[in-house]
C-alpha cells in the first residue's frame, strides 16, 4: 500500500524529517506499506491540504493546523498567543483535554492526529526592539495568523497581510516596520539581514503555532492491524524528536541573528502579561464570539498548567 | 509504470493533443484529466476544479489584468502615434530616424504594457503604414514592428516575469529589473539590423527623409508628457517602498483609463468598452492557462514525474553549457508552438531544480527565457505578434513578414549568447537596486 | 496562417439557440470586465488607506483575488466566442475540409467533455463547501461557497458555448476551427 504525504517545507526542515523518520520507520517494519512524500509544496499549495486530506484525495501531510481555521474554527485556538508558554507547556497540552477535544473536531472531518509538534517564534523590528504591546504602536506589521493580527491591531498597529516569503522584501522597500512569525522562517527567509532587533521564543514566548503530522483517519482504519502498529510506533519516534529540535530552533536563530550583528531583546513575565490583557480583549473575545463552544474550549486551554 | 517512461508518454500525449487545435488551456486539461484518472485514480480526478481555483488563487496574478489594461487603454487612443511622432521629429536627423523611432517607440510603450501584442499592434497602427509610405523595405517594416513588439515582455512591466516569479518564487521586482537592461541591448542591436538593411535595399534616401522645425520639435513634447509620468510613477511606487507589483499594476492600471479618458478625451461608453473587451480577452485567455497548467503540473508531480526528470538530469554528467544550450533548445522548440506563459508553467517545476543544481542563476535565467519565449512570439506557427502585424497590415505577406523577423530572431540568439557571456547584464541593476539576492 | 482569414466572432446564423448562448457569453463577458473594473477599484482604495491613512487592511486582497478568479471563471464562455483562447492550428489548416470538420468535432467533444468533468466535480465542491459552512482562513472569513460559485457557473456557461460551437459546426453555420476557406 502507498501513502501519499504531502507538506510545503524543503527536504532539511525539521517538519520534512518529522515526516521522514515515520516514513523511514514504516519502510523498516515491512510491512507492505510506504509513505511517498512529496515536499516543497509539490503537490498542494500550503494551505490547500486540509480539505483534500478531509476528503480521502491525500492520505498524510504536516500541517499547521490553524491554517483549517476556515472549515473548523476551533483549530484557531492552535495559534492563539500566549496560551502556550513554552515548549514543555506545549507538550503537556497534547496529553490534555483540551487536545482531546480539537481531535475530536478533526475525526468530525474524517482526520486523525499521528504526531504532535508545536513549533515557536518571536518577533523582528526594523528600527527598534518589539517586546511589549507599546514598542507595536503605529507600526505596519505583518503577523502570523489572524489571532495575532487581532492583537497586534488591538495595540495600535497596522496590519499588512502576506506570506512569510514576502517579509523579506516588504521589510526592505519599507512596506513593513515589523513582523512575526516562526523561529525557522525567520532564519530560512534570511530576516536577519533586514533587522536592527531579533525578540525570540525564550522562557516566555507569545507565538506558538500547532503543527501536527495528520492522516486520514478512514485510511489509517483501512489498513492491517500490523501496519496501523508501524504508523504508530514511527510516530512516537518522530514525536520526542520534533520536541528536542523545536527547542534548538530557537536557540540557533538566536545565534544566526546574533553572527549577523542583530540585537537580541528578551521578552519579561511583564510583557507576556501585558500583551495577554490585549489578546483576551481583541483575539480571545472575537473567538468566543464566533465559535459556538469557544469559552469552553478557551478555559480548557486555559486550565493546563 | 516507470516515471520517466510515463513522462515521456505524457510528451507525446500533450503534442498530440495541442496539435489537434484545441485550445491550449482546454488541451492542458484533457491531459491532465486523461492522465489523473488512468494512473491516479478517480480521487485525484475529483481535485480538479480545487486545484484551477487554487492556481489563480493569488495576489500577485492579480497584476497580470492589470498591466494588460495600462496597455489596452494606451493602445485604444492615439497615445502611440503621439509617441512615435514625437521621437521622429526628433531623431530625424539620424540616418535612418524612423525606424529607428519606431523601435524607440517599441520599447518605450514596453515599459507600461506587460504584454507583447499589445506593444506590437499600439505602434505598429502607425509606424508600419508610415514606413512603407516611406520607401523602407516591407520586410523591415514588419518585421521590425514584430520584433520590437516583443519586447513588451521582456522590459517591465512583463505578464510573462511574473508568472516566472510566482512559478519559481524569486521577487517579482527583481525579475522586472533584470529585464531593464537586455532590453535595451535587444534594442540597439534590432536598430543596428534595420539601420544595415535599410542601407543595404539601396533605398539610401529613405535614410535622411524628413526634416522638422525647432518649434515642431518641442510643440509635440507635452503629448508624451503622460507617457513619463506614468512610467516615473509606476517605477517609484514599485520600488520607493509604497506597493506591491500587484498594487502598483493597479494604480498603473487607473492612471492609465484616466489618461486616456481626460487627455486623450476617450469619453464614449463603445469606446471604453474596446479597451475593457481586449483587455479582458487576453486576461482571461492568459489566466484560463494559468489555471490549467496548474492542474497539469499537479499531474506531473503526482505521477512523480518531475521528481523524477530532475533526479534523473541530476545524475547525468554533462557541462554545464551543454545542459543550458540544451535547455535553450528545449525552451526554443517549446515557444514555436505555445504561448510564453504556458511554455513557463509547463517548464519551470522540471527546470528549477536543474538550473540552480547547475549553479545558474534564476534571475538570469528568467531573462534567458524571456528572450526565448519572445523568438516563440514572431516564428510559426503559434506567433501572437505575427497575428497581429498580419491584422495591422493583410498586404504583407506572411513570407514577407517571416523573412523580415528571421534577422531580429538572429538578434536575439546573439542577445542570449551575450548574456552567457556576461550575466551581469541582467543581474547587475536588480542588485544594485534591491541589494544583493536572498 | 496559410493564407486562411480567421475570422473573430463565432457565428450564430438565424439559429435561435445559438443566438440565446451567444447573448448569454456576451452578457458573461460584460460581468467579467465589471469584476476587473471593480477589483482596479478595490486595490487602489487599499493602497491608499494603508498608505495614507495607515490603517489595517482587513478584506480587499482576499477580495480582489477572487473578484479575478470570477472574472476568469465567468469570462470563458466570451473569449470562448470571440476565439481568444489561443491554439495550434497547424495541423488543422493543413488538413482538406472534410477532415478538418471531424478534426473540429472532435476537438469540440473532448474539450466539452472535460469541461463537463470539471463542471461536475466543481459543482460537488461548491456543494461541500457550503454544506460545512467553510469560511477563509483571515480575518474577514468569507463564506467560501461565494467564490467557489464561480467554479459551476463559469464552467457551466463554458459548456454551452462549447456545445453551441459543436450545434453550428453540425449545421454548417460556422466553419471548423473558424477558418474560411480561400
Ligand atoms: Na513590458
Ligand atoms: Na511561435
Amino acid at each position: 500500500t502507498e501513502l501519499r504525504l504531502s507538506h510545503q517545507w524543503s527536504n532539511n526542515d525539521v517538519r520534512h524529517k518529522v515526516a521522514q523518520i515515520v516514513a523511514d520507520h514504516v519502510a523498516e517494519a515491512d510491512v507492505d506499506l510506504e509513505i511517498k512524500i512529496f515536499g516543497s509544496k509539490s503537490l498542494f499549495k500550503p494551505r490547500e491540504q486540509y480539505k483534500p486530506l478531509s476528503r480521502g484525495q491525500l492520505d498524510m501531510t504536516v500541517f499547521p493546523l490553524s491554517y483549517a481555521g476556515g472549515q473548523q474554527p476551533a483549530f484557531n485556538l492552535t495559534l492563539m498567543p500566549g496560551l502556550v508558554k513554552n515548549h514543555d507547556h506545549a507538550a503537556r497540552l497534547n496529553d490534555s483535554e483540551f487536545m482531546d477535544e480539537i481531535e475530536a473536531k478533526m475525526a468530525e472531518d474524517d482526520v486523525m492526529t499521528l504526531v504532535h509538534g508545536y513549533l515557536a517564534g518571536g518577533f523582528v523590528g526594523k528600527d527598534k526592539c518589539i517586546t511589549k504591546p507599546a514598542d507595536v504602536d503605529g507600526l505596519q506589521m505583518r503577523a502570523a495568523g489572524k489571532a495575532f493580527e487581532q492583537m497586534l491591531a488591538g495595540a495600535g498597529a497596522s496590519i499588512a497581510s502576506m506570506s512569510s516569503a514576502d517579509i523579506y522584501n516588504a521589510m526592505q522597500t519599507g512596506v513593513l516596520n515589523a513582523a512575526n512569525t516562526s523561529s525557522s522562517s525567520f532564519v530560512s527567509y534570511r530576516i536577519y539581514e533586514q533587522v536592527a532587533c531579533y525578540t525570540p521564543a525564550g522562557e516566555v514566548a507569545l507565538w506558538f503555532m500547532y503543527q501536527p503530522l495528520l492522516m486520514s483517519k478512514s485510511k489509517f482504519e483501512s489498513l492491517t492491524e500490523e501496519q496501523q502498529q508501524a504508523l504508530r510506533d514511527g510516530a512516537a519516534k518522530a514525536e520526542a524528536f520534533y520536541l528536542e529540535e523545536a527547542k534548538k530552533e530557537d536557540s540557533d536563530s538566536v545565534q544566526v541573528f546574533k553572527d549577523a550583528g542583530v540585537e537580541i531583546a528578551t521578552m519579561t513575565q511583564e510583557d507576556f502579561d501585558a500583551w495577554r490583557e490585549i489578546a483576551k480583549a481583541t483575539s480571545y473575545k472575537n473567538f468566543v464570539e464566533n465559535v459556538p463552544d469557544g469559552q469552553k474550549l478557551l478555559d480548557m486551554a486555559l486550565s493546563v498548567e | 509504470m516507470d516515471p520517466l517512461i510515463l513522462g515521456a508518454l505524457v510528451a507525446i500525449c500533450t503534442i498530440a493533443v495541442l496539435f489537434s487545435g484545441v485550445s491550449v488551456a482546454l488541451g492542458l486539461l484533457i491531459v491532465s484529466g486523461g492522465f489523473l484518472v488512468m494512473f491516479d485514480g478517480m480521487r485525484s480526478l475529483e481535485l480538479m476544479p480545487e486545484l484551477f481555483f487554487g492556481s489563480l488563487n493569488s495576489f500577485a496574478l492579480l497584476s497580470i489584468p492589470m498591466f494588460i489594461i495600462m496597455g489596452a487603454s494606451i493602445a485604444s487612443t492615439r497615445a502611440g502615434a503621439d509617441l512615435y511622432e514625437a521621437l521622429e521629429r526628433w531623431l530625424t536627423r539620424i540616418p535612418g530616424g524612423l525606424v529607428i523611432s519606431n523601435l524607440g517607440a517599441c520599447a518605450l510603450f514596453a515599459a507600461m504594457s506587460g504584454s507583447s501584442p499589445a506593444t506590437c499592434a499600439a505602434i505598429g497602427k502607425m509606424g508600419i503604414p508610415e514606413m512603407r509610405k516611406r520607401g523602407y523595405p516591407d520586410g523591415v517594416a514588419a518585421g521590425s514592428i514584430a520584433a520590437g513588439g516583443t519586447l513588451g515582455i521582456l522590459i517591465p512591466p512583463s505578464v510573462t516575469m511574473i508568472v516566472y516569479g510566482i512559478a519559481t518564487e524569486t521577487s517579482i521586482g527583481r525579475l522586472f529589473l533584470a529585464g531593464v537592461i537586455p532590453g535595451l541591448l535587444l534594442v540597439v542591436l534590432f536598430m543596428a539590423w534595420s539601420l544595415f538593411s535599410t542601407w543595404k535595399s539601396g533605398n539610401a534616401q529613405v535614410l535622411t527623409a524628413g526634416s522638422y522645425s525647432w518649434r515642431q520639435k518641442f510643440e509635440i513634447l507635452p503629448r508624451v508628457l503622460p507617457f513619463l509620468i506614468i512610467i516615473l510613477g509606476v517605477l517609484y511606487a514599485m520600488y520607493g517602498g509604497i506597493a506591491t507589483p500587484s498594487e502598483t499594476a493597479a494604480v498603473g492600471a487607473l492612471l492609465c483609463i484616466v489618461i486616456a479618458m481626460v487627455i486623450y478625451k476617450l469619453w464614449s461608453p463603445s469606446g471604453l468598452w474596446v479597451i475593457l473587451r481586449d483587455s479582458t480577452r487576453e486576461s482571461v485567455m492568459i489566466l484560463f492557462i494559468i489555471a490549467a497548467a496548474g492542474v497539469f503540473s499537479y499531474m506531473l508531480s503526482s505521477l512523480f514525474i518531475t521528481q523524477s526528470i530532475a533526479e534523473w538530469i541530476g545524475t547525468l554528467d554533462v557541462n554545464r553549457w551543454v545542459l543550458m544550450g540544451a535547455i535553450n533548445l528545449f525552451l526554443l522548440v517549446a515557444g514555436f508552438f505555445l504561448p510564453p506563459v504556458a511554455v513557463i508553467l509547463m517548464a519551470a517545476p522540471i527546470l528549477m531544480p536543474i538550473i540552480t543544481i547547475a549553479g545558474f542563476d534564476p534571475i538570469w535565467f528568467a531573462v534567458v527565457l524571456t528572450i526565448n519565449m519572445e523568438i516563440g512570439l514572431i516564428s510559426p506557427p503559434v506567433g501572437l505578434n505575427l497575428y497581429v502585424i498580419n491584422g495591422i497590415a493583410p498586404d504583407i505577406s506572411l513570407k514577407t513578414i517571416l523573412y523580415g523577423s528571421l534577422p531580429f530572431v538572429g538578434c536575439m540568439v546573439l542577445a542570449i549568447i551575450l548574456l552567457c557571456i556576461f550575466p551581469d547584464l541582467a543581474t547587475w541593476l536588480p542588485d544594485a537596486v534591491m541589494g544583493d539576492a536572498v | 496562417m496559410a493564407g486562411q482569414v480567421t475570422h473573430r466572432v463565432a457565428r450564430t446564423g438565424d439559429n435561435p439557440f445559438l443566438k440565446g448562448v451567444a447573448a448569454l457569453s456576451t452578457l458573461a463577458g460584460w460581468v467579467s470586465a465589471a469584476m476587473i473594473v471593480v477589483a482596479v477599484g478595490i486595490t487602489c482604495q487599499m493602497i491608499f488607506v494603508r498608505a495614507v491613512l495607515n490603517q489595517s487592511t482587513i478584506w480587499q486582497t482576499e477580495m480582489v483575488v477572487y473578484l479575478m478568479i470570477a472574472a476568469t471563471l465567468i469570462g470563458l464562455p466570451y473569449v470562448q466566442r470571440l476565439r481568444g483562447h489561443v491554439n495550434v492550428d497547424l495541423v488543422p489548416i493543413a488538413l482538406p475540409p472534410a477532415a478538418r470538420r471531424v478534426m473540429a468535432c472532435f476537438t469540440l467533444t473532448l474539450s466539452a467533455a472535460v469541461v463537463a468533468v470539471m463542471l461536475w466535480y466543481g459543482f460537488d465542491y461548491w456543494h461541500f463547501a457550503w454544506e460545512r459552512g467553510w469560511r477563509s482562513d483571515t480575518i474577514w472569513g468569507v463564506r467560501l461557497w461565494i467564490p467557489y460559485m464561480a467554479l459551476p457557473v463559469g464552467f457551466g456557461l463554458l459548456l454551452l458555448q462549447l456545445i453551441a460551437d459543436l450545434v453550428a459546426l453540425l449545421l454548417r453555420i460556422d466553419a471548423p476551427f473558424g477558418l474560411e476557406e480561400s
